[in-house]
């Protein structure tokens, strides 16, 4: 499990994810609210029944990114505390696949980290999902990370 | 070290190659290494990114020995 200076958890895991113990963990007496995301495997992609879903990460760069959402999360909205888990491996229907959970002294904060906090792990941590069905696999279509367009460096004089 | 994820990984048969990377040449420079050696890859090029050292890094960010690539496909986690 690995922690940060706020008592963040970030994590990738590939058993079950303790959904509780999770939400419990970023609760703190000064808090009134605790806003979570439970993500997990629909039973079916374009209307064709998924069977099961594989996951894998390129593993220490998606932790240091996670690591870069929750210090974005801390700068950019007054919460307490993160926590943010990935599963990795093969997962079935209905299984959690990704969870967080941000504490706050109130609930605007806590809805807003916790939405921003999806949306840019699903945009920016290296994990890919292949879908199996019936009939074969397919990595799941994904979005392509913002990288830098060119390097800012100057060109060398000649 | 180059390593390789998802599709790319199942396109080029490996999902890791310790091949030597030399100074002073580029991103695009080793992308194109491996072109020449599976050419299915080309197609690739404009949908995925590289990442140095586990940083997104620019196709024309200057290489240096010992330093970790890897070529992304688009992220699907979540």
């Amino acid at each position: 499990m690995t922690t940060s200076l706020h008592d963040d958890i970030y994590q990738l895991v590939r058993e079950p994810i303790d959904i509780a113990a999770l939400a419990r963990h970023v609760r703190a007496p000064e808090d009134g609210a605790t806003v979570t995301f439970d993500g997990f495997v629909r039973n079916q992609s374009h209307n064709r029944p998924t069977l099961y879903l594989d996951y894998e990460a390129y593993e220490s760069m998606a932790l240091a990114k996670m690591r870069e959402i929750c210090a974005q999360l801390h700068e950019k909205y007054r919460i307490r505390r993160v926590a943010m888990v990935h599963r990795l491996g093969r997962l079935e229907i209905g299984e959690t696949s990704v969870f967080i959970a941000v504490s706050a002294p109130h609930r605007a904060a806590a809805f807003d980290a916790c939405r921003f906090a999806i949306d840019t792990l699903k945009r920016t941590v290296p994990i890919w999902k292949k879908e199996n069905f019936e009939d074969g696999a397919v990595w799941a279509d994904g979005e392509l990370p913002p990288a830098p367009a060119a390097t800012s460096r100057a060109k060398p004089a000649s | 070290m180059v390593l390789f994820f998802g599709r790319l990984k199942e396109l080029i048969g490996r999902a890791e190659d310790s091949i030597e990377i030399t100074d002073a040449s580029t991103v695009e420079q080793l992308f194109a290494l491996y072109v020449a050696r599976h050419s299915e890859l080309a197609k690739y090029r404009s949908s995925l990114v590289a990442s140095r050292n586990q940083e997104f890094a620019a196709w024309d960010t200057q290489l240096r020995s010992g330093d970790e690539v890897a070529f992304l496909p688009p992220v699907s986690g979540g």
